[in-house]
């Protein structure tokens, strides 16, 4: 098991550093024109785009201009030319807001994905089934911008029900802090309920041909039993495959969930960046998101071992 | 014999499908006394399983339709409610299965799963308490050093010890009834004659009526008191174990008995082959690397699936291959058709060395050998219609196309004993037996020297079974072919063989003429692995376990 996970994390890292020379290569090895134009923004005066060129020693050779642009992402003097601030603690401040509006819809989904699923497929083909299945779709189809539109001009502006967007952090008011979430966590978490509630059914209807789920009703476990502890369990790997994915994704900034709440997020000054043609900070937040991607990748991977002791770790008996 | 603690009278079970109502089982009646053995057999469709599941209430569902009656003990099954059945299963009446591979849960711990078993009953028991219990089990029923073993997954128990530990779990509440459905079918002959004997002393010792589901009547004449043959969802025999296999009143019951491969029914005799080997392999050896390693794997071990093999086959004639599961002989034939490559040795076929070919040099020759597998449902695209199947070995070798290749497939159909209007139909439209022959058919559209078949039989019943080994025999003689027919049952293989060839860990043990080999067996490998095999005659296995027991 230990093995395992020093394997899987290794190989994440390899990973990683490939990641790293694609971004270095779109960013400075790709382009026609000069990088130091593009780095340097909207308004570049040719000093500035000379003093780039000189920072970033992009008369230098690749290698050490890799060197160069690592150092700088990783080292913490990332600069925006266009918006004159600092990046990395730019994303740091974004961090909070990111973190707490993924972790709370994460939670969301989880419990009503894994519930619908639960019970459409116990009472597979019934009328709540069906239900389910309707709202499921639902979800899945209803764009997010939309629904999130929706629910602002309903929810927010004309019942006052909700505050609007904005984050509130947890340590001012726990409670400020939850209901300005609100509306986001359910905006963001409706598609990923649809679509892990269907595939958890789909799983769950394959188990329940299983010998093994006969042998527990043979030996006489209640029908509960059985579909929480022998088809639900042995059902949710690849649940866990998606939400590794999902909420890696997530982790790096929900853009349209996080611009259309105003939260300082990740996600916001991502899309603000794009917008400004401010490279910098679009260099940082793709490494950025790469890392959450490829870390919980190898998260997944580590937790199916304790789903399915069969997977046999770090060993190849071809 | 005592009164009855089961009676089924008149059961009817029918499931409703889009073509209508299958009618499974169709007027079932018959008594289970208290501690006798009752065995059910019949082939597959016959009903039995059915019965079987019928009886635990393990088929009720939207689309079955249950008639009759079922009573233990007099009350009545068929009508108890959910709650009800539930208190009866497992711990008055339990059930084994057939696979033991795929009847535990995978993600959790043998002895949890019989705590589990042991707590839906008697929730009063503490987990201790019931763990306890489970280690006792499994020492009852063989499993060496049971405290460490009970914390255990299922994927590290070998299919014997599964099914032992399966049985164990049956044992765990004490049950009257135990329901053992086809219970050694995936097992090799050696691991099912130790859990026929386990059964058999849980009978004897605990009085424990059993219901013994099984296609097998090598396995019936072992074990069974009295005997039930059912066919096509009816009971068409029923009878002492003596009066079923000595005075059968039902003709199907005689065509099954007629139909068993016996191991003192020896082939067809025929003259000894002097002529050069077609086929030659000399030390072949195929290992597979075990890797492991922190960051980068080094070879640590390695699996000898075949180890050191030599043989020779003369034209025309049938090397029996046998071994149990692991032995090695589906690598062997494998490596043999150099489908895998050999790590070492030398492979001659007609005199010229192809060990170590390339795909491209082993082209032209694979016209010249042909594989017939297993399964003959995994074996056939279902994608794909029978005449493409058939006619595609022709097409890639460009022997022939158009109305030609069509006319050819449609021969090569007849040949084995279909139609050629089966040239459009899917694989799906046929039975077991129907796709083995297209199997063949696909093997022999090259008109191959040499045919390697790994176990043409073993997923087919038995009735169906003797019309495929009848087929490839009549094959033989007509096209002059050469076979290396690889199984693990040698009672099926002396049948077919001129020689057999006992492989066992990589290695061939013993080879010799098929009647030497089985009558006269030298090495202890295959003398255990005879006397393991049932003997479908009552008189015969219970004289075999008098004068073992002595």
């Amino acid at each position: 098991m230990a093995r395992f996970a020093v394997r899987r994390l290794a190989g994440a890292a390899v990973v990683m550093f490939a990641i790293s020379l694609i971004v270095f290569a779109i960013f400075n090895v790709i382009p026609s024109s000069d990088p130091a134009v593009s780095l340097a923004g909207k308004n570049a005066t040719p000093a500035l785009i000379a003093g780039i060129t000189e920072e970033w020693g992009l008369d230098e050779s690749l290698p050490r201009q890799y060197v160069t642009m690592m150092e700088k992402i990783f080292g913490g003097d990332l600069i925006s030319y266009e918006g004159r601030e600092d990046v990395d603690e730019r994303i740091l401040e974004g961090v909070p807001a990111t973190f707490s509006l993924c972790i709370g819809a994460a939670a969301i989904w989880m419990f009503f994905g894994i519930l619908f699923g639960y019970l459409s497929a116990v009472r597979s083909g019934g009328l709540l089934d069906r239900a389910l299945t309707i709202v499921a779709v639902t979800g899945i189809s209803i764009p997010v911008f939309w629904l999130a539109a929706i629910f602002l001009n309903y929810l927010t502006y004309k019942t006052q029900l909700f505050p609007s967007g904005t984050y509130v952090p947890f340590t001012e008011s726990p409670f400020e802090w939850a209901s300005h979430l609100f509306l986001p966590w359910v905006t963001l978490a409706i598609t990923y309920i649809g679509i892990y509630s269907r595939v958890l059914r789909s799983n769950m209807l394959d188990a329940m041909k299983e010998d093994y789920v006969r042998t527990a009703r043979a030996k006489g476990l209640s029908e509960r039993h059985v579909m929480t502890r022998h088809v639900l369990r042995n059902s949710l790997a690849p649940i866990v495959t998606l939400f590794g994915l999902d909420f890696g994704v997530l982790l790096g900034g929900a853009i349209v969930v996080e611009g259309v709440f105003n939260l300082d997020g990740i996600g916001l000054y991502t899309f603000e960046s794009l917008i400004n043609q401010d490279l910098p900070p679009v260099m940082a937040v793709v490494i950025f998101g790469a890392f959450f991607i490829v870390l919980f990748n190898a998260l997944v991977d580590i937790a199916y071992a304790y789903l399915d002791p069969r997977v046999k770790l770090g060993e190849s008996a071809q | 014999m005592s009164a009855s603690l089961l009676s089924v009278r008149d059961l009817r079970v029918g499931f409703a499908t889009e073509g209508g109502l299958v009618q499974a089982v169709d007027g079932a009646s018959f008594e289970l006394a208290a501690g006798e053995v009752l065995a059910i057999v019949g082939e597959s469709g016959s009903g039995k399983s059915v019965t079987a599941g019928t009886i635990m209430g393990l088929t009720r569902g939207a689309n079955t339709r249950i008639d009759g009656s079922v009573a233990l003990d007099g009350r009545e099954l068929l009508d108890a409610d959910e709650e009800e059945l539930r208190r009866i299963r497992g711990a008055r009446i339990a059930m084994i299965f057939q696979d033991p591979m795929t009847s535990f849960n995978p993600v959790y711990r043998i002895g949890a799963q019989v705590v589990e078993a042991i707590r839906a009953h008697r929730p009063q028991v503490g987990r201790e308490e019931a763990r306890g219990r489970a280690v006792e089990l499994l020492g009852v029923v063989g499993i060496p050093d049971p405290e460490r073993r009970v914390d255990r997954y299922p994927h590290e128990f070998s299919g014997g010890m599964r099914q032992r530990a399966m049985i164990a779990m049956a044992l765990a509440l004490e049950p009257e009834i135990l329901i053992a459905d086809e219970p050694t079918t995936a097992l090799d002959v050696t691991i099912q004659a130790q859990i026929l004997e386990l059964l058999r002393e849980i009978n004897r010792e605990r009085g424990l009526a059993t219901i013994l589901i099984t296609h097998d009547l090598g396995v019936v004449a072992e074990i069974a008191d009295r005997v039930l043959v059912m066919h096509e969802g009816r009971i068409v025999e029923r009878g002492s174990l003596d009066d079923v296999f000595y005075a059968p009143r039902d003709d199907y019951t005689r065509k099954l008995l007629g139909a068993v491969v016996r191991l003192d029914r020896a082939g067809p005799l025929r003259p000894a082959r002097s002529s050069a080997p077609l086929l030659e392999v000399t030390d072949l050896v195929k290992h597979f690397p075990v890797r492991k390693g922190l960051l980068f794997d080094r070879e640590v071990d390695r699996v000898r699936a075949v180890d050191g093999v030599s043989f020779s086959v003369a034209p025309g004639e049938t090397l029996g291959l046998v071994g149990e599961s692991g032995s090695g002989k589906s690598t062997l034939a494998r490596a043999v058709l150099q489908l895998l490559a050999p790590t070492s040795g030398s492979v001659r076929f007609e005199g010229r060395e192809i060990a170590g070919f390339s795909r491209r040099q082993m082209q032209p020759l694979r016209a010249e050998m042909q594989l017939i597998f297993q399964d003959p449902y995994a074996s056939l695209n279902p994608r794909r219609r029978i005449g493409q199947i058939v006619g595609e070995p022709l097409r890639l070798h460009d022997r022939a196309s158009g109305a030609e290749l069509r006319s050819q497939v449609g021969e090569l159909l007849e040949r084995v004993g279909l139609a050629p209007e089966h040239y459009h139909r899917f694989p799906h439209e046929f039975s077991g037996g129907q796709r083995q022959r297209i199997g063949i058919a696909r093997a022999l559209a090259l008109r191959p020297k040499l045919i390697v078949a790994d176990e043409p039989v073993s997923a087919l019943d038995v009735s169906i079974r003797a019309q495929i080994l009848a087929l490839l025999s009549e094959l033989q003689e007509e096209f002059g072919l050469t076979y290396v027919f690889v199984a693990h049952d040698i009672g099926v293989v002396r049948q077919v063989s001129d020689r057999i060839a006992v492989m066992h860990e990589g290695k061939i043990v013993e080879q010799g003429p098929a009647d030497q080999v089985c009558e006269r067996p030298a090495d202890p490998y295959t003398q255990a692995l005879l006397a393991a095999v049932p003997v479908p005659d009552p008189r015969e296995s219970r004289a075999r376990r008098s004068s073992s027991a002595s």
